[in-house]
């Protein structure tokens, strides 16, 4: 069996640890927290992030980055979008060319609108650059259920390596080139997960969903194409799968990010509350922004950021929304 | 190619080729068959239109008429030796193209070749050819940008000079440059049309140069190339490839190149690393060769525009086939002061990093890489046709962006720019084929519209996040200099001037040419920023 190494132990970075401890493989997490580190080496437990779940034993955890990334020539890094910058750029003093990084992260920079494969470039000398991506709740992960991922990379070396040390009975991965439209859409399906949040708490039905998520998806494909990617890939795990699951489950932070809006509470009330990052609020700034600069007219993130950054009541917002001229359905960009 | 590493080169190129074909066939029936009919069919082709008393078509003929006689009966052992014994002919005739005297004598004489060549060529002596020569021609070439740099890795590893390419006196331009330089010539594959140009084929061979000839077709040709490119470089033979592949039509800087010939330095660096070769670094040496004017303008742009010359791949009639004009052209160039600029950027290794002065590879952040490791696995360098294949999309980008940078704008460029923004914006909604024809509405613009409007693309070029070189003139900023500089130069060699100045007010005459040399503009996205100014 494989070393590996998990950069990052917050739910979903412990949760593919505990996928990769089944598989047999000798894991080494890495984490800023001594506390955290002792208790997964020691009690193979994240009380924090995975309550009543236990890890794999064979999964280990070190505060030493230089250790981590020499435990391993493939590494898994799972940290939030923000924070990726600095972690990338601290494991550019250890990793090699021969390195290869997946990332699990669904965000984009907030300000320069990068993807995370880009930050990864730009912080390190690594290549061999990943992302995984799909509709993964991490605690039906932990319970074993079956469920079903998407690895993108350039690289054929890092799909293979990725498929042969993650798949598993019950976790299918998935391999595709598209690097692009993986990120795009596990970044933006955040965005349309804290609008489905509003529409489920104003109590309103599966139409009401099912258009969102149409609409929502052919939002997600203009900002994909706009990016280089290949629209084809939001039909698959990365793209309509991660946006079916992200928001019809109430185990989301961006959907309770949403339900919290619908409520009426602000942004600062929610931050407070919620000691979980909620990656789809700083995405749908940087999507509005992106929009703007690129001349995209994309209804729904205007309506999500009117909500959350423009204190907008949510009635009014989405009265606008159905106020909008309906043209063709999938040429156009209109709801 | 030394002779010790001809015979070596010979061999490895035949046999790497052959085991290339036979490994593919492993599991496909009838692929070793297939491969040797493409051949035939393809060299077959080229022979009924070959000089029939030439010797080295009567040996080709020789040959593939035995193969054909066999082929459909063959045992894959003969169908083995069938082709090594085509790849051995092929290998022979690019591996032998290369003459050890001719280069030794080129190293010493390159100083006075290219402007003892012209004066050999021409009929009757020019007076103001004699000035070019009394000068040499150091006063016109100018080499700039990251020449110490390279200079410095000469001895760490092989250099792989990848320039953009304008014009056929690109090769000779930068023979020169590199010789001012003190680098030794290149090994370069040059296109047979190149060599049958009176003027320039001896001084091609002499540049490092192998015959490529584009009439033959077949796979087992290309391959045969490639290898030979990649064993050069092996040796240590510093090499000259044009990414671009063939001369830029449009005028545009380069941005999206030929990955084939590219590909061979992650193999070759690969290949020195298996083979633990004491200096297997290759160095990859981006370069722009830039001119005011260019020679072959007129039929570039009009190949460029014409819907089906955008096939054509071999242009053999055009002013590179004129001795005449290449005189007329070097001559009233140079009667201008115009240099061209040989500009060299950063050389970077096979993956796209830059290096330092050491040859070390840098990451983004100034650390330093230990460049092995990418083509290794525990340690251990392996080849991987798919990895090296995305390594080379990422070096071709990196040597792009190189271009972007290293692109040295030029009066006539920013003036064809600019004449280019006020015809448009003079004939909004026009058919831009139309336009190009007819010119609009307006044939001339006032002398101070002109101003302004170069004055906006200069500052939007100097806005750009990472903008351009600039010549001289355009450093200065003196707006009606510029202009005048470029109106000078448009006079003096088309054979209609682009833009004229006619008391105060310029004419546009060949929009083609304009948009030509406007396009060296193109693609930093200037458009966006203009448009937000005005």
């Amino acid at each position: 069996m494989e070393q590996v190494t998990v950069i990052g132990a917050g739910s979903w970075g412990s949760t593919l640890a505990d996928v990769l401890g089944n598989n047999g493989h000798d894991v080494l997490m890495w984490a800023r927290s001594p506390e955290r580190c002792e208790e997964i080496t020691e009690q193979h437990t994240n009380a924090r992030y995975l309550p009543g779940f236990e890890l794999s034993p064979n999964i280990s955890a070190t505060t030493d980055l230089e250790r981590a990334c020499a435990h391993s020539k493939w590494i898994l890094l799972v940290v939030p979008s923000h924070g990726l910058r600095q972690c990338a750029r601290e494991m550019g003093d250890f990793v090699t060319g021969e390195h290869s990084i997946v990332h699990a992260t669904k965000g984009i920079e907030q300000g320069s609108f990068r993807r995370m494969s880009q930050v990864l470039r730009e912080e390190t000398c690594v290549r061999k650059i990943g992302v995984l991506s799909g509709p993964n709740l991490a605690k039906e992960i932990m319970r074993r259920q079956p469920a079903g991922t998407l690895v993108a990379s350039k690289y054929r070396e890092v799909l293979d390596q990725s498929q042969a040390l993650l798949h598993s009975h019950s976790f299918r991965v998935y391999a595709g080139d598209d690097v692009v439209g993986a990120e795009v859409g596990g970044a933006f399906k955040n965005i349309v997960a804290v609008a489905a949040g509003v529409v489920d708490e104003l109590g309103m039905g599966d139409n009401t969903r099912a258009l969102l998520l149409t609409r929502g998806l052919n939002e997600m494909a203009h900002v994909g194409a706009a990016m280089g990617a290949n629209v084809l890939t939001f039909g698959g795990l990365a793209g309509i799968g991660d946006l079916m699951a992200t928001c019809a489950s109430p185990l989301s932070r961006n959907h309770q990010v949403g339900e919290r809006l619908a409520r009426g509470q602000s942004l600062e009330q929610i931050r407070d509350e919620m000691h979980m990052v909620a990656e789809g609020v700083k995405t749908t700034r940087s999507t509005f922004d992106f929009a703007a600069h690129k001349g995209l007219d994309l209804p729904i993130v205007r309506a999500v950021n009117a909500v959350i950054y423009e204190q907008r009541p949510v009635p009014e917002v989405i009265a606008e929304l159905m106020a909008l001229p309906a043209s063709q359905e999938l040429v156009e960009l209109s709801w | 190619m030394r002779r010790e590493d001809q015979e070596r080169a010979l061999v490895e190129v035949t046999s790497r080729v052959v085991d290339s074909f036979v490994q593919a066939a492993t599991d496909r029936e009838g692929y070793l068959e297939g491969v040797l009919s493409d051949t035939l069919y393809h060299e077959g082709l080229r022979l009924e239109k070959a000089d029939p008393s030439d010797p080295a078509t009567k040996a080709y003929k020789a040959v593939y008429s035995q193969a054909r006689r066999e082929l459909g009966s063959a045992s894959s052992s003969r169908q083995k030796a069938m082709l090594t014994e085509i790849t051995r002919q092929f290998a022979e005739e690019v591996v032998g193209n290369f003459d050890e005297r001719v280069y030794r004598v080129a190293t010493r004489a390159l100083p006075h070749g290219l402007s003892a060549l012209l004066k050999g060529a021409s009929v009757r002596r020019v007076a103001n050819m004699e000035i070019l020569f009394r000068r040499g021609l150091q006063e016109y070439v100018s080499v700039e940008g990251e020449v110490d740099h390279v200079k410095a890795l000469l001895n760490r590893g092989t250099l792989l000079v990848t320039p953009t390419h304008s014009s056929n006196l690109d090769s000779p331009v930068l023979g020169y440059a590199i010789y001012l330089m003190g680098i030794p010539p290149l090994t370069y594959g040059a296109g047979l049309n190149l060599f049958t140009n009176p003027v320039l084929s001896f001084f091609m061979s002499n540049l490092g140069a192998y015959k490529v000839d584009r009439r033959k077709k077949a796979a087992l040709y290309k391959a045969v190339l490639k290898q030979y490119s990649t064993v050069a470089l092996e040796l240590g033979y510093h090499s000259l490839f044009f990414p671009g592949g063939t001369r830029s039509r449009s005028g545009e800087v380069e941005r999206t190149l030929k990955k084939g010939l590219l590909g061979t330095a992650v193999r070759a660096y690969t290949n020195n690393l298996q083979s633990a070769r004491p200096k297997p670094d290759i160095f990859v040496v981006p370069c722009t060769i830039n001119y005011k004017l260019v020679l072959e303008a007129e039929t570039l742009i009009k190949d460029h525009l014409a819907e089906v010359g955008k096939a054509r791949f071999i242009i053999t009639d055009d002013e590179f086939s004129k001795p005449r004009r290449i005189l007329n052209f070097m001559s009233n160039l140079f009667s201008l002061d115009a240099r061209i600029v040989v500009r060299f950027g950063k050389p970077m290794d096979v993956f796209g990093n830059p290096v330092d002065l050491e040859g070390r590879s840098l990451d983004p952040r100034g650390r330093v890489v230990d460049r092995r490791g990418y083509v290794s696995r525990g340690g251990v360098p392996v080849r991987d046709d798919q990895r090296d294949q995305q390594y080379t999309t990422e070096l071709a980008g990196e040597i792009a962006r190189s271009y972007g940078r290293d692109n040295v704008v030029m009066s006539t460029n920013l003036l064809g720019f600019a004449l280019n923004n006020l015809i448009e914006r003079a004939n909004p909604g026009m058919d831009p084929y139309r336009l190009l024809r007819t010119g609009g509405t307006a044939d001339s613009f006032p002398m101070s519209e002109v101003h302004s409007e170069v004055e906006r693309v200069l500052a939007a070029v100097r806005d750009l996040p990472e903008p351009p070189a600039l010549e001289a003139i355009i450093q200065r900023g003196d707006v009606p200099d510029i202009v005048n500089d470029a109106l000078k130069h448009f006079a003096i060699y088309h054979t209609l001037d682009a833009a004229e100045r006619r008391g105060d007010r310029v004419f546009h005459h060949d929009r083609n040419l304009l948009r030509f040399y406007g396009n060296r503009l193109r693609g930093y996205d200037l458009g966006r920023t203009l448009a937000a100014g005005s």
